[in-house]
């Protein structure tokens, strides 16, 4: 039992650091940002380039936040920045770039499945019960990374900008902000996010060209029923993944991996503002 | 010295229309311009236009002497030009203090001398900087939005309808602040207004807008109110 509250605990502090990063990009710039599970596999392979290289592998998230940071910052600048005001042709060139990402890679990397090693090994007793050390590390990476965002957001200048941008552009604007200067650290943050997770993660899931695809369809659900609150962000994650983490230990993992996009359809259908509120 | 700001032969509009055809106008240092006029008539637009939410097709905007026609909004902002739009005009969902602290520029933290200053208009503020904006009453809404355009003392003040929908203590209120600033710092003020008889009790001189275009102006004295009424009336 404790096992699988540990189990429910560190999927959703993963699920949550993901969809964290679109939902700052989707909250600042109004756009869902399709690229964002390619970030994630460019973190997964930065990871792998990391630790092939000779690096600790304590260094692959690190590692991974920088690049998918500097990636984010140049993808900002290039492609989502002229599409401005033809938000709907920016989300489309990001879905473009998320094939580009995952063929770029195929080409560096190949089609094969690999496998980077874990800076902590086996189980150590935790609550009562032999527990992953490294699901454990990650729930506390999580934890804390959720901590700094809501620091970030709530104790300083650029977190109440980024505030005042998500709630009305153009009165932020009126009052001197510059909303092209928030909006391009909140993508190049967004998109080191989902490559810090996707180093997160490289020690319980092999590293593929493909392995962005599920984590985008779930943080997108996520997002969708959560708006642009962190806080319900959170509990969504919490619920969601925690239904998705009991349907496959109790049910089938075939099902439990298509849980949170069934259960939040079924949420938005009932109540279409989701964990929002209002 | 040159005009706080310089309306020049603007043109602007949404799409094909065109709401404001050739418009001439421009504030001294100091001096308190008031822009009446109907509804639909194009006041609003003509503050967003110098602000830079709306391009200006022909003409130029400039303040303090500086051309600024073609700038964005936040760079406008930044000489010290202070906006206090008709709708949505404040965050809701931050609190009073977080509404004020986004007016700071950046680098700047220290508010508490402006606040000072703006609490002997606007007690309140000093005591519920915690409390979430939106749970202001109207009145205090208006009232935070004044006190956020001139907690920096901006040399420029635009201001479009603050006493709508106000009761006359209130409007009383906003008005001494206005000329208390302008005595203590010099502020210019465009004042987009609908209560015809607050906008010439504050203002210096007047324009009317009238399909986009000056249809009149002229220094508030004692003839103005029946000469705007004459165009409003129309």
């Amino acid at each position: 039992m404790i096992g699988l509250l540990l189990d429910v605990a560190t999927t959703a502090a993963i699920l949550f650091v993901v969809a964290a990063g679109l939902l700052i990009t989707f909250g600042v710039l109004k756009i869902i940002n399709f690229a964002h599970g390619g970030f994630l596999t460019v973190g997964g392979y930065a990871a792998l380039v990391v630790t092939q290289a000779g690096g600790s592998p304590w260094l692959a998230a690190p590692a991974a936040f920088v690049a998918g940071v500097v990636l984010g910052a140049a993808v900002e600048r290039v492609i989502v920045r002229p599409l401005y005001s033809r938000p709907l042709d920016a989300i489309l060139a990001t879905w473009g770039l998320g094939i580009v990402i995952v063929q770029l890679i195929t080409l560096a990397f190949g089609r094969g499945t690999n496998f980077v090693p874990s800076p902590v090994s086996g189980a150590v007793a935790a609550f009562g019960t032999d527990y992953s050390a490294w699901r454990l590390i990650m729930l506390v990476v999580a934890v804390l990374l959720a901590a700094a965002l809501a620091a970030l957001l709530q104790g300083t200048r650029l977190g109440l900008e980024a505030r005042a941008v998500i709630m009305n552009e153009e009165l932020a604007q009126g009052l001197g902000i510059d909303s092209t200067r928030v909006r391009f650290v909140t993508f190049a943050l967004g998109a080191g996010l989902a490559a810090f997770a996707g180093a997160l993660i490289t020690p319980l899931l092999s590293v593929d060209p493909l392995m962005g695809v599920p984590w985008l369809l779930n943080a997108f659900m996520l997002v969708l029923v959560s708006g642009t609150s962190l806080a319900s962000l959170g509990l969504a994650s919490l619920l969601l993944g925690g239904a998705q983490v009991v349907i496959s230990t109790y049910g089938n993992p075939v099902l439990g991996a298509l849980s949170i996009v069934v259960l939040a359809a079924v949420l938005l259908r009932i109540r279409p503002a989701g964990f929002a509120r209002g | 010295m040159s005009a706080a700001l310089d309306i020049d032969g603007v043109t602007a509009g949404y799409g094909e229309s065109m709401v404001l055809r050739d418009v001439r106008l421009s504030v001294a240092p100091g001096e308190v311009v008031a822009v009446l006029g109907k509804n639909g008539m194009g006041k609003t637009t003509l503050l967003k236009t110098v602000m830079g939410f709306l391009p200006a097709r022909a003409g130029r905007v400039r303040i303090a002497g500086a051309d600024v026609t073609g700038t964005p909004p936040h760079r406008r902002a930044a000489r010290a030009v202070a906006y206090g739009p008709q709708d949505r005009a404040i965050f809701q969902e931050l609190t009073v203090g977080e509404n004020l602290r986004l007016a700071l520029p950046r680098g700047v933290r220290d508010m508490q001398a402006g606040i000072e200053r703006l609490a002997a208009f606007f007690p309140f503020l000093a005591s519920r900087q915690r409390q979430r904006a939106g749970t202001l009453s109207g009145g205090e809404q208006k009232m935070l939005i004044m006190a956020r355009a001139l907690l920096t003392r901006p040399r420029l003040l635009l201001i479009d309808e603050i006493t709508e929908g106000l009761q006359p203590s209130v409007i009383t209120r906003l008005g001494e602040v206005v000329r208390a600033e302008r005595a203590a710092s010099g502020i210019a003020v465009l004042l987009v207004e609908q209560n015809v008889g607050f906008a010439l009790s504050v203002a210096d001189r007047y324009a009317v807008l009238a399909r986009g275009e000056i249809a009149d102006e002229g220094p508030a004295d004692a003839d103005a109110a029946a000469r705007v009424a004459a165009h409003l009336s129309v």
